[in-house]
């Protein structure tokens, strides 16, 4: 599982011809996922969706459904929206996708929007434990609660819980006895000390 | 992400995600469909349709959960598909990955501490799993068909709360998270912090088995979690109004 947050694309358009269309070249451009909804109340479907996304529909379709997709999709990411515009005299702009766009100016198009997108400013999984953190992570092994660890360090409880919380995101790992594995095989308590039997 | 729908030939839809093969299983069907659509064979296997459809769509892409058609299906469909996919786990996905632990662990008897560690977390978790999935068998599925039996015939209503007085579903539900973590913790175990000097091809082996376990597993939890369980409230809701 990764922290990087995906860019994915959400064309909406009542027709298939146009969503096909669209999907297929879209495929050249940096979305990890396209997503095809034929109306924007669709997207009640999609409730696990995360990242950054673009969304390209009719001007129409932005305006009737961009507070109820917002709403889904911004939770831990970006939401940035591109007009579809399928009438063949519609004014040519950068800010929106024309019919008679060829598939590498729309993709360029889309590219230049996602690359607005906020930067990954992700924690660093592969940071060193802190040497608090360590402590937490070794009373855990011994099975001690958050309460009893927040008494024998002198902090509060809650405190507690946000170093477990650091522990997990460096890690990847979440269940105690996950912990405590991690802990044996990274040396930083050993297997004797421990009741295995108990704790994993 | 592109959805199947019942017009497309199941061949070509196992092509692009051959990890629906078990699913359709699951669902009645064997290899050997020829060209046929989806529509054609649930015609033929008197499969529902929009069942299929919609089962597969949602193993083939996870960001993808229509939770309001879901909550159409009856219940006995949906308890129908989680026997089955019990079943897969017992009989073929849990030996299969005991096989493949073992063969992987065996490959390096150096690290006989860390096998060991590894070979107690994968047990532990399978164990629970397998508690988990017994009780569901023995506890929560009886009483859901048995609610779901009381609501279509009303003969039967009074027996059932007698039998079960005070009737709620929330003294059975368990939380699957628990179990998720720990499939992910067992994944980035193997992949992040195990030592080196391991057998490579046995350690794919294993974890190619793993992530298969994984994406099941978190399907399986999904339904129970927002269909099945909504589902039952929402039938212990309709008897109460009838009391």
């Amino acid at each position: 599982m990764s922290n990087i947050p995906t860019k994915s694309i959400l064309v909406i358009c009542p027709s298939d011809i146009v969503l096909t269309g669209l999907f297929e070249i879209l495929k050249g451009s940096q979305a990890e996922e396209i997503i095809q909804l034929h109306r924007g109340d669709e997207i009640f479907d999609y409730p696990a969706l995360a990242g950054h996304f673009l969304v390209i529909a009719s001007p129409e379709e932005i305006e009737k459904s961009s507070a109820l997709i917002r709403k889904i999709l911004s939770t831990d990411g970006s939401v940035q929206f591109m007009n579809l515009q399928l009438e063949p005299v519609a004014v040519n702009t950068n800010q929106a996708v024309n019919l008679f766009d060829s598939p590498a100016l729309i993709c360029y198009k889309a590219n230049e929007i996602m690359n607005s997108f906020p930067a990954n400013q992700s924690k660093d999984t592969n940071a060193e434990l802190t040497r608090r953190e360590t402590e937490v992570l070794k009373l855990l092994t011994k099975g001690y609660s958050n309460k009893e660890i927040a008494d024998q360090l002198f902090v509060s409880t809650h405190t507690v819980i946000s170093h477990r919380k650091n522990i997990s995101e460096k890690t990847g790992i979440k269940s105690a006895s996950g912990m405590t594995m991690y802990a044996i095989l990274k040396k930083i308590i050993d297997v004797n000390d421990i009741d295995t039997a108990d704790l994993i | 992400m592109e959805l199947f729908n019942e017009n497309n030939k199941l061949a070509s839809v196992i092509h692009k995600d051959h990890s629906l093969l078990p699913v359709i299983n699951r669902l009645g069907i064997k290899l050997g469909f020829g060209d046929k659509t989806i529509r054609n064979i649930c015609e033929e296997k008197g499969i529902d349709l929009n069942f299929f459809v919609e089962t597969i769509n949602v193993f083939h892409y996870e960001a993808y959960f229509p939770e309001k058609r879901l909550l159409d299906f009856s219940v006995s469909m949906v308890i129908e598909y989680l026997l089955k996919t019990h079943k897969y786990y017992i009989e073929y996905l849990i030996p299969e990955n005991d096989r493949l632990i073992e063969l992987f662990l065996a490959a390096n008897p150096a690290e006989s501490a860390e096998n060991d560690l590894v070979r107690r977390f994968y047990t532990k978790f399978k164990d629970e799993f397998v508690i988990h999935m017994n009780f569901e068998e023995r506890v929560m599925f009886p009483y859901i068909l048995e609610l779901n039996g009381a609501i279509l015939n009303p003969d039967l209503r009074d027996a059932f709360i007698k039998k079960y007085p005070g009737y709620s579903i929330e003294g059975y539900e368990k939380e699957h998270s628990n179990m998720d973590d720990k499939m992910d913790d067992l994944k980035n175990i193997i992949i992040k912090y195990l030592p080196p000097n391991y057998d490579q091809n046995r350690g794919n082996a294993f974890l190619f088995n793993l992530f298969m376990f994984d994406k099941d597993l978190k399907n399986h939890s999904r339904i129970e979690d927002h269909i099945l369980i909504p589902k039952v409230k929402q039938l212990e809701k309709v008897l109460m109004s009838h009391e």
